[in-house]
């Protein structure tokens, strides 16, 4: 599964869902897009059924908008802080051990961290971010081919 | 003289940012502040100016657990300024989308957030290698109540079909179809979720509250009542501030409110069960009655036994509904809007939302009033903590601290919506 996380009207955290539309009739048999604006806890139970998940989220700005960050979660906790701020939402690291507490986290979990620039309520994707997103796409397709033993995309 | 200082810097698995000071001298808790540092967020002042249509989207933003909550209010108080009523179908789906509202929010609240305290764990996390099961359980409930949100309202988190008169759009039966299997399908859950609850251990605490709430002659409340206590209040919604007040205190950001005569007093679950047990369905009464829960509990740590109840009453309210559900010709009756002030006040998840609008000849906003039931149970919070605390002065810090923690979460605080939390400092001396 491709889970493109983030809200397409805060400027780059819209990343997400921008690059599962480029896939878009591009996923080979046996596997599916998802766009969610952040709620894990309600794909959870989802996960049972999911062998490899492939996340593309936006990340904080560290100064290169549209970088991304090859997170391998298969094992043990992200590398991410894990800070309680908010009781109602819980975030990716959470719902990743949560799904690993319950026993049904996907057997492997790749996370792709796009650095975003410009989180602006109402505006778009920042013009470096969206230059980004089409080679964003064939690494998450890339990754979707790896878990499914398949060769990578000839366009990679 | 020995003095002793108890420090709660930020409390886990509540919304927003606050903290805890307790002071101990002499055996005795002389003082327990919740302290609210979370900045205030203005949303009264950034109403002003803005048309009566767009206040139901923008109160939404207030909270993402409870958007509906504050959609209603909204919409109500337009509605009373402009001498408008809704009623059948459509307002059969405001009280669908609440019961939405109310399954997700108390889901998510008695499972994830409250059950590891009586379980000794630190979080839903390490509880569900123990209780997997009730986790993967609550969460097809949590995601159940967010679907009604998701197909009446456009999407789960901060729906945008909300509006006065009504909707932009209504689903059709249909559509309300797959709602109805999926709340049979977790139907089972709430009834075993609060077996499951009940079971727990809990804390000896009986605390003589002034309960709060809503009450229609007819239904459990949502959007619709009195406004009543257990010791004599019965006004309209109108009159809240006849009865009420809200004080501003130094140690936090949201205001406290009080009744004028008697100070704290508290809303939520316990204060609507209480004051309206007689309109639950006899298949609730019936579960409180199996699990041993009276018609009236004073123990807050048993707030998540009805907690529970609530959810199930929510997802029967809804099969209800939804089979009783005839698509109306019109998503909204036609709104006019004229000079004048209105009021909406609705049973949120945590207790009483109370909203003043005051419009001018072309539905703008020209000052506007939210009193959400956090800050309104902020004194009756720090009762409860003086209380708990008392009982056990003598004990470690930490186990004070933990049973604090405890003692707030039984309110499931939002802080973030009453800022409009937690540090624990324990003063000894």
């Amino acid at each position: 599964m491709v889970l493109g996380v983030g809200n397409p009207d805060r400027g780059d955290d819209g990343v997400g869902p921008a690059v599962l539309d480029r896939l878009r009739g591009r996923l080979p048999a046996g596997a599916e897009g998802q766009v969610s604006g952040g709620d894990f806890l309600n794909l959870i139970n989802d996960w049972a059924e999911v062998e490899g998940l492939v996340v593309v989220d936006a990340a904080a700005a560290l100064g290169t908008p549209g970088r991304v960050h090859r997170i391998d979660a298969t094992s043990g906790d992200m590398p991410l802080p894990r800070q309680p701020a908010s009781s109602h939402a819980f975030g990716l690291p959470e719902a990743i051990a949560l799904a690993r507490s319950l026993g049904q986290a996907p057997g492997q979990i790749v996370v792709l961290a796009v650095e975003g620039e410009d989180f602006a309520t109402g505006a778009g994707l920042s013009p470096m971010v969206a230059a980004a997103v089409d080679g964003i796409a064939v690494k998450a397709l890339d990754e979707v081919l790896a878990l499914l033993g398949l060769e990578a995309s000839a366009d990679a | 003289m020995a003095t002793k200082t108890i420090k709660v810097e930020y409390l886990a698995r509540v919304e927003g940012e606050g903290a805890l000071d307790l002071s101990i001298a002499n055996g005795e808790v002389t003082n327990a502040q919740l302290r609210i540092f979370e900045p205030p967020r203005f949303f009264e002042a950034f109403l002003r100016g803005r048309s009566y249509a767009e206040v139901p989207d923008i109160v939404a933003r207030i909270c993402g657990i409870c958007p509906i909550a504050y959609q209603m209010g909204a919409v109500h108080a337009a509605e009373n300024a402009f001498g408008i009523k809704v009623e059948g179908q459509l307002r059969a789906l405001r009280r669908l989308i609440y019961c939405g509202e109310w399954i997700e929010s108390h889901g998510l609240h008695v499972v994830m957030l409250h059950a590891p305290d009586f379980l000794g764990f630190d979080d839903a996390i390490q509880m569900a290698s123990q209780h997997g099961e009730v986790v993967k359980k609550a969460l097809a409930l949590k995601k159940a109540g967010n679907e009604i949100l998701r197909v009446l309202g456009g999407r789960e988190i901060h729906p945008v079909s909300v509006r006065p008169g009504g909707f932009h759009r209504v689903p059709t039966k249909a559509e309300l179809a797959p709602l109805a299997e999926q709340l049979k399908a977790v139907r089972d859950t709430a009834v075993e979720l609060t077996h499951w609850v009940a079971g727990f251990d809990f804390p000896d605490l009986e605390q003589d509250y002034e309960f709060v709430a809503l009450r229609h002659e007819d239904e459990y409340p949502f959007n619709e009542g009195r406004l009543v206590s257990n010791k004599g209040i019965d006004i309209d919604i109108a009159e809240f501030d006849s009865s009420f007040e809200e004080r501003h205190m130094a140690h936090s950001t949201a205001l406290h409110a009080a009744i004028k005569a008697r100070g704290a007093y508290l809303v939520g679950p316990m204060a609507r069960y209480a004051l309206n047990f007689d309109k639950l369905p006899p298949t609730v009464q019936a579960l409180a009655q199996e699990v041993g829960l009276g018609p009236v509990c004073r123990n807050p740590f048993k707030s998540i036994i009805v907690r529970s109840l609530e959810i199930l009453f929510a997802v029967d309210e809804a099969l209800r509904l939804i089979a009783a559900y005839e698509r109306p010709a019109e998503a909204f009756v036609p709104v006019k809007p004229r000079a004048g002030v209105g009021y909406g006040c609705t049973e949120a998840p945590r207790g009483i939302c109370w909203h003043r609008y005051e419009f001018d000849a072309e539905g703008t906003v020209m000052d506007a009033r939210i009193i959400p039931p956090t800050s309104q149970n902020q004194p009756s919070i720090e009762a409860d903590l003086k209380s708990v605390a008392s009982g056990m002065v003598e004990e470690a810090d930490e186990a004070i601290k933990y049973r604090c923690e405890q003692t707030i979460r039984n309110y499931d605080p939002c802080i973030s919506c009453s800022a409009h939390f937690l540090n624990l400092n324990i003063k000894r001396s």
